[in-house]
């Protein structure tokens, strides 16, 4: 354990998440992050039917096949929303890939009533394509970023005041750590998210701050023990660290299973779920691993030379001694003798 | 504690616990027509991702939907050649995506520039009004150009859906005024704000704060409102106040006005009885309190539309149960594991979910969306975490020799420092953010700050009073524990 908490590891962790953030932040500056599909900018085909096909639920199920596969056999459809009106009517929302002009949607309506299903007809169904551009959030984002930072700083100065100034330290670059390479990873790999990306990284964060306080409050606990006292910093720490780590990773594979539960159904009912759940997953995995790795060896490097300077001061000090006997020694006048 | 008073306190404890699962979690049934029985699971406000929401198109002056357009050509056809003949809406209108734009608005081939102004005030003051409603996840998107699509989540148990995309699209400036003519401009010299207080019996209300010249401006109308209402013919002293945008009535049927109003402040209520009604009118006043922010283009509100949860059909039971799930498999783990303890961790584990499902079901405001949901597993997790802790720590002082109730009472102490450290740092991070975020992050805070106060005092108090209930039972209480004492040779 002390081995993976070397130097050369602390070094490595930062490097590699100092990479992903730069080219997190690259990403998000260059293009934005992927938006999913209550977000995204999309060009949709609507078919407008007051009736809602008389309320026949086997006539609304034909209608939207037949509407899908008319779609999909020109365009590529990505999503299908309901939108069901408060008089009776409808609204078959199909997104897709390209751009449907008038002529297309003229074709779709006359293929739809030319079909003959009960309840349709030509003067009930409109058939129109839209281009629909998502407003940015600037306000939410703003927002809950100022309040990551002032949890961030609440984190360091508690843990600073109650533990150690050390562990503040390394409780905060671990709860910074987590939320900005989730949201880098986020903007890497392409992953689809809407406003509750703001949510995900709140979680992690807070997430972050449970699982390094078992961390550090079980080393706060042993460093005040006698079989403490007398170890070197790296081994010290992660002695201590072994016995909290059954705990964290417990918690973290509980977060993990739900995780991945909810993310294998969201496959099934709605990939929002899976994209919002994939998010919450690297988050869950990225605390797990600062807090068992990141924070413990940058608190190793930190604790090593602060022992060390505390192992300075403790010395005696025989230059010192040496200097005043010098001192002493040339203030009695040379060659005079009692 | 004696053993018949432990039986008589598990009894209770047990009734309070079942009766508070079954208002809990029990599917809905009817009681006595018309009534149904509704468990607190299902009253608890859902956000658009899990619990779906209602969409509307807002049409500015000039532009119509094609539907709308279609309905003019078959009255254009139907009345062709007849004495009520309209003109050709193939010639008053032109397509544009899946809109029709108005040859009024038209200067040759483009859109006009006044238009493209106009539309572009209306935009950004319809985002900024959804904005103030601080829904967790709502979009304001640009359709076609020319027309806004909004969607919110379903609010319909907290407002009327229609009275808030109806109220939100209204054009114009704000006007304090009464049938006299007396009149004072809402605009950001005389208004600061507009916000929302509870109001006892009667519900919420808007107190709308004036600057220094609003208050002598409005002190200034109100008196003259009483006394051209004195002086007529009715001779009433009351006058009744209008607070309008452009032409609409912000306060239905008017405020009633008895004496010259000389205050900071105002306080509008009777008609507000929920926050969320007396939200959407303090949004508008603040929205059009900066006169650049006003837009005079009328805004035509669409058929509105409700759509499914954006996170997959029936997300938030299939949520639920995979937490349920999840809840009996912590619960047989830590039976097997801890045995007594972990009987003890059951019931405070219990206690703790049945409060949050009671406190987030019945406190106002709270809408669970699927970050909230990950606010609760992380809360569970957390309360579990700390009891574990504790168990472990009671475990690790047994081992040492102690006696069963020494080692509890050292475990305990052990591991008070860190879960009440860990609690404060996760009740203050949660407090922050619900003060200072929006959305889905604020409302997220808000679970989780009732979360971590569950957690603490069920961690804290009732997992450990359980604990020292249930020990006055067994005979064995170190095998209870799932200890075992090694035993050593005494000379």
């Amino acid at each position: 354990m002390s081995k993976l908490l070397s130097k050369k590891s602390l070094f490595l962790c930062i490097a590699i998440a100092l990479a992903l953030i730069i080219a997190g932040a690259f990403i998000v500056g260059l293009v934005g992050y992927n938006a999913d599909s209550t977000q995204r900018d999309a060009t949709v085909v609507e078919i407008s039917d007051f009736a809602y096909s008389s309320h026949d639920e086997t006539v609304q199920k034909n209608l939207a096949d037949f509407c899908r596969s008319e779609i999909g056999s020109k365009y590529t459809v990505t999503d299908y929303t309901l939108l069901e009106g408060q008089t009776g009517g409808a609204v078959l929302q199909f997104v897709v890939k390209g751009t449907p002009d008038a002529a297309f949607c003229a074709a779709l309506k006359s293929a739809i009533v030319g079909e003959n299903m009960a309840g349709v007809s030509s003067e009930l169904v409109t058939v129109s394509s839209h281009v629909l551009e998502n407003a940015p959030y600037y306000n939410y984002i703003w927002r809950t970023a100022v309040a990551a930072a002032v949890v961030a700083v609440i984190l360091f100065v508690y843990v600073a005041i109650r533990f150690r100034l050390g562990m503040g330290v390394a409780v905060l670059i671990a709860a910074v750590h987590d939320v900005l390479v989730m949201l880098a990873l986020v903007a890497i790999v392409r992953l689809p998210a809407g406003v509750s990306l703001a949510g995900v990284a709140v979680f992690g964060l807070l997430l972050s701050a449970v699982v390094n306080m078992f961390v550090f409050g079980r080393m706060r606990r042993d460093f005040r023990t006698e079989e403490f006292k007398d170890k070197a910093a790296r081994e010290a720490v992660a002695q201590s660290l072994s016995a909290s780590k059954g705990l964290v990773l417990g918690l973290s594979v509980a977060l993990i299973v739900v995780a991945v539960v909810l993310g294998v159904i969201g496959a099934v009912i709605g990939t929002d779920l899976t994209f919002f759940m994939i998010a919450a997953l690297i988050s869950v995995l990225l605390s797990a691993y600062s807090s068992l790795l990141l924070a413990p060896s940058l608190y190793a490097v930190i604790k090593e030379k602060s022992d060390a300077a505390r192992a300075e001061k403790a010395k005696y000090n025989y230059s010192s001694d040496k200097k005043k006997d010098k001192s002493a020694k040339a203030v009695e006048p040379a060659g005079e003798t009692l | 504690m004696g053993k018949k008073k432990s039986v008589v306190l598990i009894i209770l404890f047990t009734i309070v616990l079942v009766g508070l699962l079954f208002i809990s979690v029990t599917p809905t049934f009817p009681v006595k027509s018309p009534y149904n029985f509704r468990s607190l699971l299902s009253i608890v406000d859902l956000g658009s991702d899990i619990g779906g929401g209602y969409s509307v198109v807002y049409y500015p002056e000039g532009v119509i939907s094609a539907e709308q357009y279609e309905g003019k050509v078959a009255q254009y056809e139907e009345l062709k050649g007849t004495e009520d003949e309209i003109s050709d809406p193939s010639v008053e209108y032109a397509a544009h995506g899946g809109v029709y734009l108005s040859q009024d608005i038209m200067e040759g081939e483009a859109v006009s520039e006044t238009f493209l102004a106009e539309f572009e005030s209306a935009y950004t003051a319809v985002r900024s009004r959804f904005e103030g409603k601080n829904f967790t996840e709502y979009s304001v998107k640009l359709q076609d150009d020319y027309t806004i699509v909004v969607s919110i989540p379903d609010v319909s148990e907290q407002e009327s859906v229609s009275t808030l995309f109806n109220s939100f699209s209204y054009s114009g400036s704000l006007l304090f005024t009464d049938d006299a003519g007396n009149e004072m401009a809402g605009t950001s010299e005389n208004i600061k704000s507009a916000g929302v207080v509870g109001s006892g019996d009667s519900g919420y209300a808007i107190v709308i704060n004036f600057t220094k010249a609003g208050r002598a401006a409005f002190s200034e109308m109100t008196g003259a409102m009483v006394n051209s209402s004195s002086s007529d013919s009715s001779g009433s002293s009351s006058a009744t106040m209008y607070i309008r945008v452009g032409d609409n009535d912000l306060v239905a049927n008017g405020i009633s006005v008895t004496s010259q109003l000389d205050q900071d402040s105002i306080y509008i209520s009777g008609s507000y009885s929920t926050r969320e009604s007396a939200e959407t009118v303090a949004c508008m006043i603040n929205s059009v309190l900066d006169e650049d922010a006003v837009f005079t283009r009328s805004l035509t509100v669409g058929e509105i539309y409700s759509y499914g949860p954006t996170m997959g059909a029936n997300a938030a039971l299939i949520a639920a149960c995979v937490i349920g799930v999840a809840i009996v498999a912590m619960i047989v783990v830590t039976l097997v594991k801890y045995k007594g303890m972990g009987l003890a961790h059951v019931y405070g584990f219990l206690a703790y979910a049945l409060a949050l499902v009671l406190c987030i079901s019945l406190t106002e405001g709270i809408i669970v969306n699927m970050a909230g949901l990950v606010a609760i597993v992380l809360s569970a997790a957390v309360m579990c975490g700390f009891n574990y802790y504790a168990f472990r720590n009671i475990r690790s002082e047994f081992e040492t020799g102690k006696t069963l109730t020494a080692a509890i009472k050292s475990g305990y102490k052990k591991s008070l420092a860190l879960t009440i450290d860990a609690h404060i740092v996760l009740f203050l991070a949660s407090l922050v953010v619900y003060l200072i975020a929006l959305g889905s992050a604020q409302y997220m805070a808000l679970i989780f700050m009732l979360g971590t106060v569950l957690s603490a005092a069920c961690t804290l108090a009732v997992t450990r009073f359980c604990f020292y209930v249930f020990l006055a039972q067994p005979k064995n209480k170190i095998a209870f524990c799932n200890f075992k004492r090694e035993e050593t040779e005494d000379e």
